[in-house]
């Protein structure tokens, strides 16, 4: 399992590589730049930050130069748009705030999704199933930019229960409704795949004999039923862990909370290169790390697979 | 008074189209320590029966009428009443030991299970219970196998694990649904006996359930007849082989074939020119194997130089069991997967690494019908659109019109009514499936048919069926072909000439009859032995030549030469057992003495 671990980690450096030169070659050919704007500016000024920042240079010397500095300093070079933030601050300060709330809406989402699979399942074609179909698919239909002008019109508006945006250090009434914005639709997901599962396993030749030995049906669903189920499951997972972690642009934006969804949306819009590729590199390197991760924990599940 | 006592049971299904009666009004009674058969084909109600007096019927079922267990009623009990008698007073195993045991619990976590609900019993003298079961259903290495997970085990050995599982709190009654179908004919031979010891030592009367004639006349006191639901006729074993009462009995004793038969084709003269002729083809397959950084791939020799001809009109029958190369050779011979090595010629052509143009020449030829009816048609397409797509590739020249013509006479040759053209395969059963199957084959009037299990997956009945439609074309169109099957005693019925395989090499190569009744290798001995014969006075009276080992895994180097006790210890691994003619056309592997083998255990 360590070879395997770290072999998989030897490939995802060429793997990062061929991202970054990817991104950056795909920036660079997208129209305008960061400086360009509808006022233009004087050509000797322009040229005068062009060659602050260096994009006066080839654009191979350029990506040599980014790359350099990321391998021997972990610098991702200064942010274009905002003057005197570089990247590395930019990512500090949003990506806690998504992490926090990220992995928040993970939790949620699977507990949630995860036990309303499995009623279902155990009670199949009773209310419980049909309640929780019904909430499974209401909620996949449900994505974090409806749900942010819904919860904001019900929590803060019209009960005044909860504080409208902001993140405040953090503090449990802030984080409520971005968390249940984010998770909503991923859990009604979880819950369909959870329940499907399920069902497929319930039908099986082992449950058949689990239940041939006179097993209570709490042991036949917890120890034996379980696991199998929960298989495909983490493999849905792992992608969602990825991207609920690097937070939501609408989320940010509905709830002002400050996390690198918003950073990350901006610094497209604006080309700020250097933002967009820090932001693309952590995803990247998030996506390696929790694939390799839900790989392991596959092993966890079925015996049968090992590494 | 009767152990087991079921009374005008019935078992019901809400289907989509209406409720459906699997089970219609049936009565029998077990005695304890009796073996009783419950015989017939699929969707006979036979293992609805008993699910249902053990509440395992699934969700749309219902059951109605009396099952009684030592006098009292257990139908339709409450699941935590129900949960008292499963496991303790009855045992159940089931076909298919691959499926029937949970993937990520251990072995041993599996069966101190059951003792810990039924009887409270935890730790060592738990443990101590599920070891000495192990150790009684012989299974090798007991100890380990506690802490080992069902995969790690092969077929046979889950089998076990099962049956010791059922039997830990000594049932009165052992359910034994088809426990032997997946199974390969010695494994197959080697769980009965351990089931037959079990009734005679420990007086468990079993259940047994099944589609095999030969298995129950090996087995069963009394059996139980059963068709559509219904029980069509009921009695001693023995009487009803003597002198079968209903038709379908009859019809169900006919169509299975016996190996001991002594009718099968006689081998047809050696000629100078064969059909097809394989030359030492070898199909080695890379397997990863983990150890060091990157692991490294090892070969798994599937096939391991083969060589053999076929004349023309002749059937080859090809026997051995589960891994020994008998579905690859059929590939490698088409050229559906290429040989690693080796040589194959039709008509006098080498057919190896030919280019696609080229080969599609031969392909018109040369046909194979494969062993899972309905998976290997295409469920979107008609039959009558799949028995015409090799006329689309191979006479491009017809009009819609004639192809037409031409599939509906061949759909009418294989027993396929006209009506049918424009139904799917899922519409289909199993037996009508396979004649499609057929028809597509021989739409191209082939040289060369590869049958590769073709009837395994069919009831009886139907088997017998197909088998006899595949004679008559053979006979009307002067077909060669290789029939590759498991089952020793359909090969027989259907081959001039039978080659036995051993881990991808011929251990035998001769005379269908006279490989039956005359096996010369220790391997092919075993293999005929543990065939049941559908004949309890015959079969009870036969003495098994059961070889020392599991059957082994083609990745043991060890086990290409089980044969050459003597090499092995001589340190020769690398030795290929070389083929001698024993009598005229009839090729024998060379091999150890049997006492030599046997003293090897």
């Amino acid at each position: 399992m360590l070879a395997y671990s770290l072999r998989r980690l030897l490939v995802a450096i060429p793997t990062i590589l061929l991202l970054i030169v990817a991104c950056f070659f795909l920036m660079h050919f997208a129209p305008g730049g960061p400086f360009t704007s509808e006022r233009p500016l004087p050509p000797a000024v322009l040229a005068n930050i062009e060659a602050r920042y260096g994009l006066d240079q080839p654009l191979w010397k350029q990506l040599w130069d980014y790359l350099y500095n990321i391998v021997v300093h972990f610098d991702f070079g200064p942010s274009f748009k905002f003057k005197d933030r570089d990247v590395n601050d930019i990512i500090a300060q949003g990506f806690p705030i998504s992490l926090t709330y990220g992995s928040l809406s993970f939790l949620v989402a699977t507990a949630v999704g995860v036990s309303l699979g499995i009623a279902a399942a155990i009670k199949h074609n009773s209310w419980i199933d049909y309640f929780a179909v019904g909430l499974g698919i209401a909620a996949q239909a449900l994505p974090n930019f409806i749900m942010g002008p819904i919860l904001i019109l019900t929590f803060t508006l019209w009960l005044g229960w909860l504080p409208g945006g902001g993140w405040n250090g953090g503090q449990w009434q802030y984080l409520i409704m971005p968390v249940i914005a984010l998770a909503t639709s991923y859990m009604g997901s979880i819950a369909r795949i959870t329940r499907s599962s399920m069902l497929e396993v319930l039908n099986s030749n082992f449950i058949r004999t689990a239940r041939a030995k006179g097993l209570p049906t709490r042991t036949v669903i917890w120890r034996h039923a379980l696991k199998p189920t929960l298989l495909p499951v983490v493999s849905y997972l792992g992608p969602v862990f990825v991207y609920v972690l690097t937070g939501s642009v609408f989320v940010d934006i509905y709830f002002s909370t400050g996390g690198l969804g918003q950073a990350y949306v901006g610094s497209a819009l604006s080309r700020d290169y250097a933002v967009l590729l820090g932001v693309t590199i952590l995803y990247g390197a998030l996506t390696v790390v929790v694939n390799l991760l839900t790989d392991l924990a596959y092993a966890w599940f079925d015996p049968k697979i090992r590494y | 008074m009767s152990l087991f006592s079921v009374k005008d049971l019935s078992v019901k299904f809400d289907t989509a189209d209406g409720v459906v009666e699997a089970v219609k009004n049936i009565s029998f009674d077990i005695n304890p320590g009796e073996c009783l058969g419950i015989v017939g084909e699929s969707g006979s109600g036979k293992s609805q029966t008993f699910m249902a007096a053990m509440g395992l019927l699934p969700p749309a079922g219902r059951a109605t009428g009396s099952a009684l267990l030592n006098g009292e009623e257990i139908l339709n009990l409450p699941i935590n009443k129900l949960n008292q008698i499963r496991g303790d007073d009855v045992g159940m195993i089931f076909q298919d030991p691959l499926t029937a045991l949970t993937p990520h619990l251990r072995i041993g976590q599996q069966m101190r299970e059951v003792l810990q609900v039924h009887e409270g019993m935890q730790g060592a003298a738990a443990r101590a219970r599920c070891l000495d079961w192990l150790d009684r259903v012989r299974i090798p290495e007991a100890k380990r196998r506690l802490d080992q997970y069902p995969h790690e085990l092969s077929g046979g050995m889950r089998q076990r694990v099962m049956i010791a599982m059922s039997m830990l709190c000594n049932p009165k009654l052992l359910i034994a649904d088809e426990p032997t179908t997946a199974l390969d004919v010695t494994v197959q031979a080697d769980i009965l006996d351990l089931m037959v010891r079990l009734q005679k030592d420990e007086g468990t009367a079993i259940a047994l359930i099944t589609h095999d004639m030969g298995v129950v006349a090996r087995m069963c006191d009394r059996i139980q007849v059963m068709r559509l639901g219904e029980f069509v006729e009921a009695g001693d074993t023995r009487e009803i082989f003597q002198a079968p009462k209903h038709d379908y009995t009859r019809t169900l004793l006919e169509a299975m074939p016996r190996i001991d038969a002594g009718d099968a084709p006689k081998a047809l003269a050696n000629v100078e020119e064969p059909m097809l002729k394989v030359d030492d083809v070898k199909v080695h397959f890379p397997i990863h194997v983990s150890g060091g950084l990157f692991g490294h791939k090892v070969p798994l020799k599937a096939v391991d130089g083969v060589s053999f001809d076929i004349r023309k009109g002749e059937t080859l029958g090809v026997v051995g069991e589960s891994g020994c190369g008998k579905s690859t050779l059929a590939r490698a011979v088409l050229q559906l997967i290429e040989p690693s090595a080796g040589n194959v010629s039709w008509l006098g052509h080498p057919i190896v690494g030919l280019r696609r143009a080229e080969l599609n020449k031969y392909r018109k030829d040369l046909q194979i019908v494969f062993q899972d009816p309905l998976a290997s048609l295409d469920p979107r397409m008609t039959i009558s659109a799949s028995i015409a797509e090799p006329l689309k590739t191979y006479r491009p020249d017809l009009t819609e019109r004639e192809r037409k013509e031409m599939v509906a006479e061949m759909m009418e040759r294989v027993g396929l009514k006209a009506n049918m053209i424009n139904r799917y395969p899922h519409e289909l059963s199993g037996g009508q499936n396979q004649r499609v199957g057929i028809a597509r084959a021989m739409i191209n009037k082939p040289k060369l048919i590869i049958c590769d299990e073709a009837v395994s997956a069919l009831d009886v009945s139907i088997q017998a069926q197909i088998v006899a439609l595949l004679r008559e074309l053979q006979q009307e169109f002067g077909l060669s072909m290789i029939f590759i099957s498991h089952d020793l005693s359909v090969v027989r019925a259907i081959s001039n000439r039978i080659m036995v395989l051993y881990l991808g090499r011929i251990v035998e190569l001769g005379d269908g009859e006279v490989v039956c009744s005359e096996p010369v290798h220790p391997y092919t001995k075993s293999l005929i032995s543990a065939v049941p014969i559908p004949d309890p006075d015959v079969e009870r009276s036969r003495t098994r030549l059961k070889l020392p080992g599991e059957l082994p895994s083609p990745m043991d180097p060890k086990a290409a030469l089980r044969f050459l006790p003597s090499r092995l210890s001589a340190g020769e691994t690398d030795y290929v057992p070389k083929l001698s003619e024993v009598a005229p056309d009839h090729f024998v592997a060379e091999h150890d003495s049997l006492d030599v083998i046997m003293a090897k255990a």
